[in-house]
């Protein structure tokens, strides 16, 4: 594009904001649709900066009061437990995604693999059903529709008035008025993104990798741009200002409020080539397949025959009195181990299903630019059912960690014959105990999301779609274009 | 009679022809028939789930009956399956049952460390929310209203026919009056036809049906009103449109989301982390300190064991249950607060969707279908008094009868006989009120 056709595209911009200037609608639109998007980043930011204090307080406290327990039998510590807190990325501060959905704590103990407990949405008013006050629903739902009631009449209105044939014979080439008018309207899109863009730029100094931040914004620009473009397609199409609306109204109902939620349903209810299983469910296959393990509590349990075979054996010796280590700790260790293989394999299961459900309803990107930008926000942000993932896996290693550590310090630092008599009396109860010193096996945990190299390679699906989504556009502005009049 | 039926006659023609109203209309009868569907076959999976659930957890039962003979072991071993069945008009208000849970297994271990574990669905859908007959009716059904009327007088205004077709109707209904209830009837059976369908195919109450009906009817006349209304006197459309599109964003998003803000500001709740520690705590401190003390505690409120707290050895059924319980009345406080706090924040959602029409909507008809944080809450209260008549049934075996024969174990609560009792109860009080009466 040459200089001048460059500065004629302005100068088009430029009359657009005049219009925008004088028109009261436009005025009230454009000035609701920024106090809103500001008070999204700013209500949110603080929620989730007083989630995340909150959670990392509790994390820390629960961690002071494992170490502090009193001497103990350790597999006391064991069903003792621990608790993990899932702190909410950096970027959450923008789009919360799944966080009040999932529980954000989760109870750790031996033998056994608990659900997250407290998901925020249950202790809801069932009020936000519909939307919530989030710096991603905001711009994901309503920014478009505030594009389309300041630009639904950018080229109709110029054909409406008889201005248009004025304007085109004047020498201004269909494109150049179309590339003006779609200028405004990006800069528009350029105003909904400065409160975005600085709350996000705030999280670098909280941890959070530039790479995410820039993905973020770009995956956003890129999202309201399809909307700058299916506004200058459908104003160019339509003879009338009224068709031109009354289109981009029905396309906004469909691929904003309908498409996502056929997405949510198909993936999870009318699809039953992905049926997810609940955990109680499942819970019967996992036990069914742990009776054959034996009890760890235990130890005439005939499944450990063999176990005690090879310990004689190893330490050559005739009964387990003798062994120089205690038999009970290390038939629960022994359990623990066997049995957290087969939970981490029902575990594995369980989320591959729901990641194959999630799969389902992100294909709907394609068909709305909405589903493309909502699982982008969601993966590149941190709060999606993959990092809900990650800290189950992450919690369940530090269960294994502390639970195999007391079976540790069970199996060297107790005595079996101690062990054995320990409900003989209150004597017998005291000498079968271990020091507190002990319960400093206790690693600290802090949730971390994935880093930003993997969360922006995961979303590079929902980026091709939205980009599949301007080339097609642009396409179609383009052969419009050509014959504006 | 025929003069008026000619007007409708026409009018049908009428709208038979202009394309984007047809689109329109056959869009609104694809979703609602596709959120029927949908809604169908959940309500169908969540029952069929239940179905499958009740057979694992007799098998399971009856295993661990054959395992174990003393009282404790078969407490600490046996689950119970509780669950709460969706109703026969779930499938057109799913509600909130995918954020709360409707199915739990229970032992006789402190409930409060149990009831909070939830299997729930894949929480990336339910943030999508899905899409159900109450969503496309109360979010859905006013924009298809607004598109459909607000041009009614300012597309003949701008095409400069309005003064022309004003003069020569014979009256104010035979024109506006017949196309607006041509285009009102139209939008109502697009909506409600697989509606109807559903609900014969779910066989819901013929009562509930002709209820949710006129609801309906009433709503969506109520959006009509406003856009033929706010149109009369306009001569742009768009305008009369974007004006009453921003009235929906107020009344579906604005205020519902204003609302939460300042519920969420006012009602105060305890963390839900914090009852599970006390309970854990109280439960785990029971094994360092002497027996005694835990067992007075229980004795302090179940007077009935008091002279049967004597231990044998370190380690005995019934001080491990008592410990149990001990732990629950301890955080009973705190839990009793997380619960009150959860009631009150949907009790006050209601005062706020009285600004809200959809959201009016959707609390009333989730309302009927049970399928809302009123009927989860109820779903708990089930589960606590189940939880509680276990603790009857065993406690006598633990404390003082000891292993229960096999033919005692008949007797074991069953989630699904509790709440049949409770029906029946319920219905005896509504069939006898005198009776009840005079037995108090």
């Amino acid at each position: 594009m040459s200089i001048n056709n460059f500065s004629k595209v302005v100068i088009v911009a430029k009359d657009e904001w005049r219009y925008w200037f004088r028109s009261k609608l436009a005025m009230t639109v454009l000035a609701i649709g920024l106090v809103l998007t500001l008070a999204s980043v700013i209500v949110t930011a603080i929620t989730m900066m007083e989630l995340s204090h909150s959670r990392h307080e509790l994390q820390t406290s629960a961690e002071q009061s494992f170490v502090d327990q009193p001497d103990r039998h350790p597999h006391r510590m064991v069903h003792y437990g621990h608790y993990a807190f899932r702190t909410p990325s950096p970027l959450s501060t923008l789009d919360p995604g799944i966080d009040a959905y999932t529980g954000n704590s989760i109870f750790l103990e031996g033998h056994r693999q608990n659900s997250a407990m407290f998901a925020d949405s249950r202790q809801g008013t069932a009020l936000t059903k519909l939307g919530s006050l989030t710096p991603a629903f905001i711009v994901q739902t309503l920014a478009p529709l505030l594009l389309i009631l300041i630009g639904y009449s950018a080229i109709s209105r110029e054909r409406e008035s008889q201005t248009l044939s004025y304007l085109l014979s004047q020498g201004t080439s269909g494109a150049t008025l179309i590339a003006g008018k779609g200028l405004a309207l990006i800069s528009v899109v350029g105003l909904i993104l400065i409160p975005l863009t600085v709350s996000a730029l705030f999280t670098l100094g909280s941890g959070e990798g530039l790479l995410a931040v820039a993905s973020f914004v770009l995956g956003y620009a890129l999202y309201l741009t399809v909307w700058v473009l299916l506004v200058l397609l459908a104003s160019s199409v339509f003879s009338k200002n009224s068709g031109s609306f009354t289109t981009l109204a029905f396309v906004w109902i469909l691929l904003c409020i309908v498409i996502p939620r056929v997405a949510s349903t198909t993936a999870s209810t009318a699809s039953t080539a992905v049926p997810s299983a609940g955990k109680i469910e499942t819970d019967f296959a996992v036990k069914a397949e742990l009776r054959k393990l034996g009890d760890g509590h235990n130890t005439n349990d005939p499944a450990f025959k063999q176990f005690k075979q090879s310990l004689l054996t190893k330490y050559n010796v005739s009964s387990i009195d003798e062994l120089p280590v205690n038999f009970r700790g290390l038939v629960a260790s022994e359990s623990e181990a066997k049995l957290t293989s087969v939970l981490n394999k029902f575990a594995q299961q369980r989320m591959q299903a729901e990641l194959n459900q999630t799969k389902v309803s992100r294909y709907f990107g394609w068909v709305s630019p909405m589903v493309a930008i909502r699982s982008l926000s969601m993966i590149v942000v941190g709060t999606s059912i993959e990092t809900h993932h990650r800290f189950l896996r992450e919690t369940e290693q530090l269960r294994f960690d502390f639970v195999q550590g007391l079976n540790k310090v069970h199996v060297e630092k107790l005595s079996y014959q101690d062990d054995m008599n320990r409900n003989a009396d209150t004597a017998a109860t005291q000498k079968a105990r271990v020091s507190a010193q002990n319960w400093q096996i206790l690693q600290d945990f802090t949730f971390n999301v994935d880093t930003p190299e993997v969360r922006t390679q995961r979303s590079i699906p929902a980026f091709l779609q939205l980009v599949l989504w301007i080339a097609v556009l642009l396409g179609g502005i383009k052969f419009v274009g050509r014959r504006l009049l | 009679m025929s003069y008026l039926l000619k007007q409708l006659v026409r009018e049908w023609r009428f709208l038979l022809r202009q394309k984007y109203l047809v689109v329109l209309l056959v869009c609104t009868f694809v979703m609602s028939g596709f959120a029927v569907y949908s809604g169908l076959s959940e309500v169908t999976q969540q029952k069929q789930t239940i179905e499958r659930l009740k057979a694992a957890d007799l098998t399971d039962l009856t295993n661990v009956q054959h395992k174990y003979d003393d009282a404790g072991s078969l407490a600490y071993y046996s689950f119970h399956l509780t669950y709460s069945s969706p109703s026969n008009l779930a499938f057109a208000a799913l509600g909130e049952r995918d954020i709360y849970p409707w199915k739990h297994r229970l032992n006789l271990l402190a409930l409060e460390g149990q009831i909070y574990e939830s299997d729930a669905q894949n929480a990336e859908l339910a943030q999508a929310g899905k899409i159900d007959f109450v969503f496309v009716l109360s979010a859905l059904a006013p924009l298809v209203i607004i598109l459909l009327f607000h041009d009614l007088f300012a597309s003949e205004r701008t095409s400069g026919r309005h003064d022309l077709l004003a003069t020569t109707a014979k009256s104010y209904f035979a024109l506006w009056g017949a196309r607006i209830t041509v285009r009102f009837i139209a939008v109502i059976i697009c909506l409600m036809l697989p509606f109807y369908v559903g609900a014969f195919i779910s066989s819901s109450v013929l009562g509930d049906v002709g209820f949710i009906t006129f609801i309906c009817v009433i709503y969506l006349a109520f959006w009509t009103l406003l856009s033929v209304w706010w149109g009369k006197n306009a001569s742009s459309a768009p305008r009369v449109a974007s004006t009453l599109i921003g009235f929906w964003v107020l009344v579906a998003f604005i205020i519902p989301i204003l609302g939460d803000l300042a519920i969420n500001k006012v009602v105060h709740s305890p963390k839900g982390g914090d009852i599970v520690l006390t309970q854990r705590e109280a439960v785990n401190g029971a094994w360092d300190i002497p027996k005694q003390i835990t067992m007075d505690a229980f004795v302090a409120n179940h007077p009935k064991w008091a002279n049967y707290t004597d231990m044998q050895s370190e380690f005995e059924w019934k001080w491990y249950y008592a410990f149990q319980q001990v732990g629950d009345e301890k955080a009973a406080k705190l839990s009793h607060a997380y619960q009150d706090a959860a009631r009150k924040k949907y009790s006050l959602a209601g005062f706020v969707s009285w600004l809200s029409p959809p959201l009016l909507l959707q609390r009333g008809l989730t309302r009927m279908a049970k399928t809302d944080a009123v009927a989860a809450f109820r779903y708990e209260s089930q589960m606590r008094g189940f939880h509680k008549s276990l603790r009857t049934f065993y406690y006598p075996w633990l404390f003082v009868k000891g292993n229960p024969p096999k033919a005692a174990l008949e007797n074991m609560p069953s989630f699904s006989k509790t709440i049949l009792n409770e029906q029946k109860k319920l219905s005896n009080v509504l069939a006898q009120p005198e009776q009840n009466l005079s037995a108090n």
